[in-house]
């Protein structure tokens, strides 16, 4: 029984992991971690270097001692009102407690790092027991160890068995052995009629068993999404932004930290990398034309896909945004560019002013450029990077990007199979929560189609190449872009949201500085926020194809 | 306040490995930014502050987990741990392979409820993710980690319904059974964990279910009182924890206007009922010396002795609370080495 290709013969997760960690699948080895880490505390979620625990020690009295002489009015405060940061970074955060509890109080300043750590003998009264501590075991979750995330709900049998014959069918199309995967769809489309489709697996099965089929008996192989007009993409979109506050979510952790990357700053511009309604918008423009001192001149740049009637839905879309920015007072100028895949967009179509606060907002579009790209120059860069690269050209204040929060990128067919038919169950589980017809139709649709293009699609077809935020991490920290961390603020607003608008079972988690959204214990899509580090060379002479639609 | 204080750090300092002590006091210093003095909770701080850790299908040091939706009612959630052999992940159809198919000897099922004074924590807080883990392999069992609802948003007896509710959720699942066609479940909990354990094989011994729980494994189970006892009194402030903090949870666990001679809190005080001739499984207790709460669970296991029932203490001298989750420590091993004894000699 091996359903995964071994860590032989699988490559690691084409990150440029340190081989160290590669992710190999079967992790009998220890995973080595930086080794200044404390391993245990890692274990408990926690990233302390060993080097620092003294250090995170005495501010752990420091902050004590602190608490204790604030008057609990003053603590209360600090919890409801102060923003904390990434947890998980322990020693940060108990120097952002202490420096919020200092800041109310009239305590004289603390002594320099420095001179704490120096020997005091009479501050370091009690010895520690410094016992030998043991090697740090593989116990180290919060590293990048491969990871299947599974929440099941109670299964009839037959639901099981649709499974079993699910997961022997990917691996019969992983290993090229189409008839028999034939048909073994046809017997699973037969076992769907006396399946429970209610809830769970059984729900999805369906759709996996559809896409399945349409990558085995296409034509020319590579089955293609159903229906598919940009059009249509959008409607569907604007259901699955209804009928469940994944979307929601993702507009409104983005629109918090935009708000408050653009504070002190008169002239703003947002770059969308997927305009379709701009429903992201119009709440930023009212939190833009509520702002202490008055809004700023805000610019926006949706791009979208070029619509093919004629019609110029982007203009469209920025003429009703304008419309409601000056309901609200708020200087607004919006700006089309149409492009068929966000690599064919080019810096210079943006006019971003170098006096400008820029941000960029992706909202589940980079994993679409971790493709092949176009075949034909090996020496071009790849789409991810060259996309990268030119954001980073504009020196944003910030960047968003939200992503879905599981691997269907990996390289072989049944990996990506097998955790996207867990995500998908686990999302429609949640949709399940929403009762709103046809919204909730409408919206299973929406997300069929990313199923059938993960499942059916290959090369450059294969768009929704969904990686986790691991991964994310570390491919933006190397492309120059560090971490603005979002704060328990961000958190404690999207928590509220979700009891407001959506049904329980729902949660949001904080990682180290990002928020994910997801249903019962299973992170679903990830927020970040990152901004460039110093750029020293910029800008790339343009060659000169005409993007259609460009509107100012 | 600030000298005593002191005293307290010191003391503390000289008893743990320098990285339980820094888990620990964040622990302390979060949890008291969470307590609200009109006894409130911080639940969305709670949350963002939680280090948690997902499920894994895939095995990692031969453990993989699962989470299960065992009522959609109430969104309760386990987390289920179980042994691999081999380092190749479990196809994921199999997750629910019946036990005897891999193991011709009996499989334990322990049901664990994790700590946290019955507010804080979560089955997928890293802590008791390791934990779990840990216990998967010591004994080569099935580990069920209940997410019961918490205080003070969800009061007695909710935490122990949940508990009910699993309990007999996995006594009906048949992939659970050993070759003799039974289900052999423990239950198991640390802090508020051990409390529920406790009610949760007290219902069971109690009603007509017929359903048979095997042992006991109480680690620093949370009891109290209305009495102030000496090692309260003692040992107040001392080592992570005080009478106060103790005396919020309580208020915010047990019913409005009950106080803790609850039989919730003081099973075996003036207001419980007697345990003399209850079908009640063996325990294993586990107490540390430098716990305040100790002379409740020393009379809770005088309480199971003197009703006639199983019981072994496990006294650690120099133990203070949450030793058990690092294993850096001599009495980690030694309880390690005794749950997996009491495990055993079972099944």
């Amino acid at each position: 029984m091996v359903p995964y290709e071994t860590a032989a013969a699988a490559p690691p997760i084409p990150i440029g992991n340190p081989p160290a960690s590669s992710s190999s699948s079967s992790s009998n080895t220890i995973i080595p971690k930086p080794p200044e880490i404390d391993g245990l505390l890692a274990g408990a979620g926690y990233k302390v270097r060993s080097s620092d625990l003294r250090h995170v020690a005495q501010r752990l009295e420091r902050l004590e001692t602190a608490m204790l002489n604030s008057p609990s009015q003053q603590l209360s405060l600090l919890a409801s009102d102060a923003v904390l940061y990434n947890p998980s970074d322990l020693s940060t955060w108990v120097d952002s407690l202490l420096s919020e509890l200092n800041q109310s109080q009239s305590l004289p300043s603390l002594p320099s790092d420095l001179s704490d750590l120096m020997s005091n003998p009479t501050a370091l009264d009690g010895s520690w027991m410094d016992q030998q501590l043991p090697p740090p075991t593989a116990a180290v979750h919060n590293q990048q160890p491969p990871q299947l995330t599974v929440v099941t709900a109670v299964e009839e049998d037959s639901g099981i068995r649709l499974v079993h014959m699910l997961m022997t069918c990917a691996e019969y199309v992983q290993r090229g052995e189409l008839a028999l995967a034939g048909s073994l769809i046809q017997d699973m489309q037969s076992l769907l009629t006396r399946v429970n489709t209610g809830c769970g697996i059984g729900k999805v099965a369906g759709y996996f068993i559809d896409a399945l089929g349409r990558r085995v008996f296409a034509a020319g192989g590579g089955g293609g999404v159903p229906g598919g007009s940009a059009y249509e993409n959008e409607i569907l979109y604007h259901h699955f932004y209804e009928a469940c506050p994944y979307l929601k979510f993702a507009h409104f952790t983005a629109n918090q930290a935009i708000l408050e990357a653009f504070d002190g700053h008169d002239c703003v511009h947002v770059v969308d990398f997927n305009l379709m309604h701009g429903l992201q918008w119009p709440a930023l423009i009212q939190a833009l034309a509520l702002r202490p001192g008055g809004p700023p001149l805000l610019r926006l740049t949706g791009i979208g896909p070029p619509s093919p009637d004629g019609r110029d839905s982007l203009r469209e879309i920025g003429l009703r945004l304008a419309e409601l920015a000056r309901s609200v007072n708020v200087r607004f100028a919006f700006r089309g560019v149409a492009a068929a895949r966000l690599e064919d967009v080019k810096p210079w179509m943006l006019q971003v002013n170098p006096k400008e606060a820029v941000a960029v907002n992706s909202i589940m579009q980079l994993h679409k450029l971790l493709g092949p790209g176009s075949p034909g120059d090996p020496a071009r860069p790849a789409p991810i990077d060259a996309v990268l690269g030119w954001i980073r050209s504009l020196n944003p204040k910030i960047m968003t990007v939200v992503e879905q929060e599981s691997n269907h990128n990996q390289p072989a067919f049944l990996d990506r199979f097998t955790e996207s038919l867990y995500y998908y169950s686990t999302m429609f589980d949640s949709l399940d929560a929403c009762a709103l017809q046809p919204e909730k139709a409408l919206a299973e649709m929406y997300i069929q189609r990313e199923i059938c293009n993960v499942v059916s699609c290959e090369g450059s077809a294969r768009l929704e190449r969904h990686e986790p935020l691991a991964n994310w991490r570390e491919r933006l920290t190397r492309a120059g872009f560090r971490p603005l961390h979002l704060g328990s603020n961000a958190f404690k607003q999207a928590s509220m949201l979700l009891t407001l608008f959506s049904a329980e079972g729902y949660c949001v988690e904080e990682n180290e500085g990002c928020l994910t959204l997801g249903w019962h214990s299973r992170p679903l899509i990830a927020a970040s926020a990152w901004h460039a580090v110093a750029e020293t060379a910029v800008g790339a002479v343009s060659d000169v194809p005409v993007v259609g639609g460009v509107v100012l | 306040m600030a000298r005593s204080n002191e005293v307290s750090i010191n003391e503390s300092k000289m008893v743990v490995p320098l990285n339980t002590w820094v888990l620990i006091s964040n622990f302390k210093l979060a949890y008291n930014l969470l307590r609200r003095p009109d006894g409130t909770f911080n639940r969305h701080l709670a949350e963002f502050l939680d280090r948690k850790v997902p499920a894994n299908a895939n095995p990692i040091d031969g453990v993989f987990s699962f989470d299960v939706i065992v009522d959609r009612a109430t969104n309760l959630l386990c987390r289920i741990y179980r042994p691999s052999d081999t380092d190749e992940p479990p196809n994921v159809a199999d997750l629910e392979k019946p036990v005897k198919s891999e193991s011709s000897s009996t499989v334990p099922v322990i049901v664990f409820f994790h700590g946290g004074s019955f507010a804080h924590s979560s089955a997928n807080s890293a802590i008791y993710d390791t934990l779990c883990r840990r216990l998967v392999g010591l004994c080569r069992a099935v580990v069920v980690s209940v997410n019961y609802r918490r205080a003070p948003e969800h009061r007695y007896p909710c935490a122990y319904d949940d508990g009910w509710t699993v309990l007999n959720w996995v006594k009906s699942r048949a992939w659970l059974e050993s070759t003799d066609s039974k289900v052999h479940i423990f239950l198991a909990g640390d802090s508020s964990g051990g409390n529920i354990a406790h009610h949760v094989a007290l219902k069971a011994a109690e009603s007509e279910s017929g359903i048979e729980v095997l042992g006991n494994i109480l680690l620093n189970p949370m009891f109290g009182g209305e009495l102030r006892t000496e090692s309260e009194k003692r040992l107040d402030g001392k080592y992570f924890v005080s009478v106060q903090d103790r005396d919020w949870y309580w208020r915010a666990f047990l019913p409005d206007g009950a106080d803790r001679d609850h039989p919730a809190c003081n099973p075996f005080g003036p207001k419980a009922a007697s345990l003399e001739g209850v079908k009640f499984p063996k325990s294993l207790v586990v107490v540390a010396g430098l716990d305040l709460v100790q002379d409740w669970q020393m009379a809770y296991v005088e309480g199971l002795k003197k009703a006639g029932q199983q019981v072994k203490d496990l006294y650690l001298e120099k133990a203070t609370i949450g030793f058990y989750l690092l294993p850096n420590n001599a009495h980690f091993h030694t309880v390690m080495d005794e749950i997996k004894k009491f495990v055993s000699s079972n099944c």
